[in-house]
């Protein structure tokens, strides 16, 4: 029987690609929605806006709003990682050099995401109790 | 417009050729040739070898465009030099410069080491010659005294499409437009092997959508559409995989 | 010393910004590169910086008074028309990579070039006279 389960050689090209396309995809329309909200006078958000430390934490009151960020970070942060990972597979890395590029990448990634959900939190611990 | 060859104006072309031998290093050599501009550059090369440098190396066979031997750079571009008539590339008292192409070791002046092409078109079994129902281009199918008719693949392996690609510009491992398209000729489906090949880390995934391969193709084979209709192949045979039983 | 010339290399890394002899693709391939380097330093500084949030009140809006220099707002005006770009050539990408308008996506990658330059000059003008 001939197999039909391919074996890339360095871990799932399609997976990660597909990842790449559909985060792209989201991180258009996230930031549309970002851009939005916070720069246009449409949907008031706070008296004092993004530009002082107060709007900032009103704006995260909104339980919407940490969710969409972490979402938005966990999607950004991946599709720039898998992103400079294609563009160091150019350069013929050889099989060690890829591995060392896979897992300093998941550790950045990982690290930059629990950072960023450190910080949301960080940020609704200035909210007046 | 009279078109009586003998009363043709000749144009006045120089043509700046790359030449390499052995380990030198690249140099140009400059020819200036009276040439009809109807004609093509590989009838200037062709020329130029046979009354300027007998040393000049070039590959040429069929002057039809059906051999795929005589890709070049003219002006930087990638070019089927037999199809390519000499008033498309040049001015009259103009230079033209013929370069090898891209991305494959040069052997001798223009001519160019394809064994990576034609071992990977292998691999992928890629056809030269098949038989029309399976090439997918919506010809009614006849048969001739019982026997399919057969046709010649778009495919010529000329290696413009690789010499246009900037991911093979410093990858060697990747497999390549026109082996890409090529593996489309069986299709995934038909040929699950073939799955291995493509969907790997130099495989399907690493084309970047510059659609390069497509502007240089000179055949009409569109690689880089191929690339995508692989890419649907590859990820519906995965998806599938995915629920069916282990074998 | 007996390489061959032309052969496939990452030492040719530097060709892919070259766009002599290229048509449209190459350039819709190097300016995709480009921004995307240029946004991913944005991103990890961008995250750097928004931990003066984590500080306190005085350390952000300390940051903040930065923000107003011209230097700054050209900073983020390099971004924004890096986000243009990279976003409308990735919707490119990706409508390709599923087959949908191939044969037309040279007409889609300057239909985004003219967004892209008209955003620019929204941009900066909205961000300089704010």
């Amino acid at each position: 029987m001939i197999a039909t389960k391919s074996v890339p050689k360095s871990g799932e090209g399609m997976w990660l690609w597909l990842i790449k396309i559909v985060s792209g995809a989201l991180i258009i329309l996230l930031l549309g929605l970002h851009f939005f909200v916070n720069h246009t006078g449409l949907v008031s958000i706070t008296e004092n806006g993004l530009l002082t430390h107060e709007g900032v934490v009103q704006y995260y009151a909104n339980p919407i709003v940490p969710t969409i960020e972490i979402l938005f970070l966990i999607f950004v942060i991946s599709h720039s990682l898998i992103g400079l990972r294609s563009i160091l597979l150019d350069l013929k890395p050889s099989r060690a050099a890829l591995n060392v590029i896979n897992w300093v990448f998941t550790l950045v990634g990982v690290v930059a995401i629990a950072y960023g959900i450190w910080l949301v939190f960080k940020i609704l611990s200035f909210l007046p109790a | 417009m009279d078109m009586s060859h003998h009363q043709k104006d000749l144009w006045t072309v120089t043509f700046r050729v790359f030449r390499q031998k052995g380990n030198a290093a690249g140099h140009y050599d400059t020819f200036k040739l009276e040439v009809n501009p109807d004609e093509y550059v590989i009838d200037a090369v062709e020329r130029i070898w046979a009354y300027h440098d007998r040393t000049l190396a070039f590959a040429h066979a069929c002057h039809h465009s059906t051999c795929g031997a005589c890709g070049m750079r003219v002006n930087g571009v990638e070019k089927l030099t037999c199809i390519t008539p000499i008033h498309t590339v040049a001015k009259n008292g103009g230079i033209t410069q013929v370069d090898p192409l891209r991305n494959f070791p040069v052997v001798s002046d223009l001519v160019v080491d394809m064994g990576s092409l034609y071992q990977r078109m292998e691999q992928v079994g890629h056809r030269p010659v098949l038989p029309l129902p399976e090439e997918p281009a919506g010809l009614p199918v006849r048969k001739n005294n019982g026997n399919e008719y057969v046709r010649l693949s778009d495919c010529i392996e000329c290696g413009l499409c690789i010499s246009a690609c900037p991911v093979a510009l410093s990858t060697p491992g990747y497999i390549g437009p026109a082996v890409l398209a090529g593996a489309l000729q069986h299709g995934i489906k038909a040929a699950p092997a073939l799955l291995a090949l493509v969907d790997s880390e130099d495989g399907v995934w690493r084309c970047h959508s510059a659609f390069e391969c497509t502007k240089a193709c000179p055949s009409y084979v569109e690689p880089g559409t191929k690339i995508m209709q692989l890419r649907k192949q590859v990820v519906g045979e995965r998806f599938a995989n995915l629920f069916r039983s282990n074998r | 010393m007996s390489t061959p010339t032309n052969q496939p290399s990452p030492k040719n890394w530097y060709k892919w910004f070259d766009p002599r002899g290229r048509d449209l693709g190459t350039w819709a391939f190097i300016l995709n590169r480009l921004t995307a380097l240029g946004l991913t330093f944005y991103l990890f500084l961008h995250l750097i910086v928004l931990g003066q949030l984590a500080i306190g009140p005085d350390a952000y809006d300390q940051f903040v008074e930065l923000l107003h220099s011209p230097v700054f707002i050209f900073g983020e005006l390099l971004v924004v028309i890096a986000g243009i770009y990279h976003g409308l050539n990735g919707l490119r990408v990706g409508l390709t990579s599923f087959g949908i308008a191939i044969p037309y996506q040279k007409q889609i990658f300057i239909g985004l070039l003219i967004l892209t330059i008209i955003g620019s000059i929204y941009f900066g003008i909205t961000m300089f006279t704010a």
